[in-house]
């Protein structure tokens, strides 16, 4: 492999990794401060890539659809939120899970109902639509785009972790929700932010990703596998987790497709064996155990 | 029997055990008292294995268990009761009794007889229900019960195992006055050969079942000695039980 | 676990059978396959009954080891020319094998960690089994072979005679495993579903239970993908997806947890309705999942348990 193809590959798994950061970080913060994982985050992912496929349809405007789709994603979450968590609050952590597993069934049916069952695409802006050239290297244009969105996703993500209020709920959330829940002062809306926002960055991610990769029913799950390595690679409830979680598993997925074909995809899955059998709290773990 | 020696451990940057050291004979009565937050319960978990101290050993009847698990230090003669009740709720206190019976027994290999066919299993349980004084609700859920005859379990599962070390998380935690004698009583009545070692808020329990207490304060121990020498002792007047007069 | 209770499960389980049986009389030709089909599920249902029911290890990934026993038999039958009635016993070996590797990993993380882990292992052996050469691809493996029970005047290829040795499979492996259950072994997997700190804090090394109770789970769904491959003389990577898992934890779990013959209802059960559901509709799998969230949030005990709830009140008013 000579330096060229290197920094291609990088840049690929890079890409990848931002990706994966975009669905995982939602899951892991919320699992953090909730004890809850959804499954069906997946399923929030595909939802908007479909809405923004449609509003990309409909409007031509592939920024309409970058809008569209983790609102659509949002408002999924919000009413998942209210009409069925709330209400489980009581019944634990693992029948919720159950739950979210169910509604993955219901997710991939109707995305078919609504959208048929045929592969899709939206078209990246024409903004974006050329290669660049850099460094001696040629790189489609798009794609730097999705490192960009999601660095300044991470960044803005820790900025508010750490400077504000919000945030800092967020972390007393995660490192000791007894005490957070004895503040009372609105823990509660909070973790519904928290928990919308989660579900606005898998929308945002299910858009972004619609140009590179294929929008179909299914694509939930096909998104849901890494995104779950990542989680339990990095460690839950941390931002730092899921970043360098979905750094190594989106770099082991891509080198691991060139370097060993035959093997190609399981990469990932060593990287989780490995983990598991040396740290299983997770590379970066929270301090409160799962 | 038990002997903790310089164990150490940290949360983060919180030193919450500083350098406890204890020593624990065959047939101590030995209780753990100082107040919230003083460390006992995490020196609990250090000595039964649910912790790993930062520094620091436990032995074990001589031998060095710092680096076993729970279960292996309880299958090597050391179990607890836990402060807030940890029992199988969804079984009755018969079911408990056997079920702690045959994991003393090492029963679980058997795959192919019934639980309840184990030869003298549930005699035995019968039996230790009355040691700890739940035969009168031996067929009752464990979730039906006040929480004091829950607690009476609570001991009694640990007792199941033929200890030879038993650690005993605040006893009569929230109890009333009659269970409070009725635990009191129990705890006088163990086998004389187990090293118990209890740790309790309630002092009027200390001395009575206490031959020797050790006072912790923010992970250290402030003094050791007979519950008298104790209860004389200047630092811990001031700290823990407050000025006297007198 | 009260002698009433085991009672009242032996008699569903002995109605079950007698229906089974009569179906198996009656019914024609695709009636049968459809029977056998039931049987197989039951087996592979009450295998994750173990894992999830009695030691609470709730597990999305149990189709490997189903889809692992079908593919061994299909891989040592067809490649290695071994002889099928060797071969199933090897191929049962293989997925318990398989089950314990896996096990190893999986049991070292709990709860909803577990659950991913399963999960993401379950997709692995898909995804091999999708991009392998050796085995076929997507295409999958035809013409497993299958053992010559003539000595019986039996024949696996008639689907009256696949039934029968599915359900006498199924009954056998029903009576095993209640057995097992009601055993010492299977009161530490309940208390390591009930409380594992207590138990562990009690000196049961609850770690080799549930290795224990994991590949004993894998070893019997390998049975039932040995089986599955037997019916349909065909293995292919469909039975190893995501969805297969996912199913026969709903067939667990709507069936009712921890009975045995709850699962094995609820494959029964799963099967009829699918098969019901299908032609009205081609979104039955939103229906599925819709029943699914419901029964986990209003009847969690599953039919059995509601059942048996049902009749226990009836016979205290009596």
């Amino acid at each position: 492999m000579d330096i060229a193809d290197f920094a291609t590959q990088t840049l690929n798994g890079l890409q990848y990794a931002m990706l994966l950061f975009l669905l995982a970080v939602g899951l892991s913060v919320v699992f953090g401060l909730m004890n809850f994982v959804n499954l069906a985050h997946g399923t929030l992912y595909m939802v908007g890539a479909f809405v923004g496929f449609s509003v990309a349809t409909r409007t031509g405007s592939y920024w309409a659809a970058l809008a569209a789709g983790p609102l659509a994603a949002a408002l999924l979450g919000a009413a998942f939120y209210f009409l069925l968590l709330k209400r489980m609050q009581a019944a634990g952590p693992m029948k919720q899970v159950l739950v979210t597993f169910g509604l993955i069934f219901v997710g991939i049916d109707a995305v078919r109902w609504i959208w048929g069952e045929d592969s899709q695409s939206i078209l990246a802006p024409s903004a974006l639509g050329e290669s660049v050239s850099f460094l001696g290297l040629v790189y489609p244009a798009y794609r730097l785009f999705i490192i960009a969105l999601g660095l300044a996703v991470a960044l803005l993500l820790h900025l508010g972790l750490e400077r504000t209020r919000l945030g800092a709920v967020v972390r007393a959330g995660v490192d000791d929700p007894v005490t957070a829940a004895s503040l009372g002062i609105n823990v509660d809306l909070a973790f519904f932010a928290v928990f919308c926002l989660g579900c606005a960055l898998a929308g945002l991610g299910g858009v972004v990703a619609a140009p590179v990769l294929q929008v179909y029913p299914g694509m939930d799950v096909a998104i849901l596998i890494p995104t779950l390595i990542v989680v339990v690679v990095g460690g839950p409830g941390r931002l730092s987790g899921a970043f360098w979680g979905a750094l190594l598993i989106g770099m082991a997925d891509t080198f691991g497709k060139v370097m060993i074909p035959d093997f190609s995809g399981f990469m990932i899955y060593a990287v989780m064996a490995l983990v598991l059998l040396l740290r299983p709290s997770g590379l970066l773990a929270a301090r409160h155990g799962s | 029997m038990l002997e903790a020696r310089g164990l150490r451990k940290s949360f983060g940057a919180l030193e919450v055990t500083r350098g406890v050291s204890l020593a624990l004979p065959e047939g101590a009565r030995h209780a753990v008292v100082g107040p919230n937050g003083s460390g006992k319960t995490t020196l609990f978990n250090l000595l039964t294995g649910e912790l790993r101290p930062d520094e620091g050993r436990v032995l074990l009847d001589g031998r060095d268990v710092t680096a076993l698990p729970p279960d292996a230090r309880a299958r090597a003669g050391l179990t607890r009761s836990f402060q807030k009740n940890n029992l199988f709720m969804g079984l009755t206190v018969r079911e408990n009794l056997a079920l702690a019976l045959a994991i003393g027994e090492r029963a679980g290999t058997v795959f192919w007889r019934r639980f309840e066919r184990m030869p003298g299993l549930l005699a035995r349980a019968e039996a230790l229900g009355e040691r700890v004084r739940l035969h009168e609700v031996l067929d009752f859920p464990v979730r039906s019960l006040p929480y004091g005859t829950q607690r009476q379990l609570e001991v009694g599962l640990a007792l199941a195992i033929e200890p030879k070390v038993l650690l005993l998380d605040e006893p009569t935690a929230g109890m009333s006055a009659e269970e409070t004698q009725a635990m009191t009583a129990l705890i006088a009545g163990l086998p004389r050969e187990i090293a118990v070692l209890v740790i309790e808020h309630d002092m009027e329990v200390v001395f009575e079942i206490a031959e020797r207490v050790t006072v912790l304060d923010y992970g250290s121990i402030l003094a050791e000695g007979t519950p008298q020498e104790v209860r004389a002792t200047d630092a811990v007047r001031r700290r823990y039980l407050g000025e006297r007069a007198g | 676990m009260t002698g009433g209770e085991d009672f009242r499960r032996h008699c569903v389980a002995a109605v079950l059978l007698a229906a089974a049986l009569m179906g198996l009389a009656l019914l024609g030709y695709s009636g049968r396959d459809r029977l056998a089909e039931i049987a197989i599920l039951v087996i592979f249902a009450m295998s994750l009954d173990l894992l999830v029911g009695f030691t609470g290890l709730v597990s999305l990934g149990h189709a490997l080891f189903f889809g692992l026993g079908a593919y061994a038999l299909a891989g040592l039958t067809t490649m290695a020319k071994i002889p099928p009635s060797l071969a199933m016993p090897l191929a049962i070996l293989a997925a318990a094998i398989a089950a314990f590797l896996v096990g190893i990993l999986a049991i070292r993380v709990r709860g909803v960690f577990f659950i991913m882990i399963t999960l993401a292992f379950g997709q692995m052996g898909w995804a091999y089994f999708q991009r392998s050469r050796t085995f076929g691809g997507i295409g999958g493996i035809s013409g497993v072979g299958q053992p010559d029970l003539g000595a019986i005047g039996l024949s696996l290829a008639n689907p009256a005679d696949m039934a029968l040795i599915a359900i006498i499979a199924a009954a056998l492996v029903y009576l095993g495993m209640a057995r097992v259950t009601a055993s010492p072994f299977g009161r530490m997997l309940v208390a390591v579903h009930q409380n594992e700190s207590r138990a562990r804090a009690l000196g049961l090394p609850v770690q080799r239970y549930k290795l224990a109770a994991f590949t004993l789970a894998g070893a019997i769904a390998g049975l039932a993908g040995v089986l599955a491959a037997e019916r349909t003389n065909f293995v292919s990577p469909d039975l190893l997806v995501w969805t297969v898992s996912g199913e026969v934890l709903i067939m667990v779990i709507v069936g009712g947890l921890g009975t045995l013959v709850g699962p094995a209802l609820g494959a029964a059960v799963w099967v009829l309705l699918r098969d019901y559901l299908s032609a009205v509709t081609p979104y039955w799998m939103l229906a599925m999942g819709l029943f699914f969230v419901a029964v986990v949030l209003f009847a969690d005990e599953g039919l059995y348990g509601l059942a048996a709830r049902i009749s226990r009140r009836s016979t205290r008013d009596a």
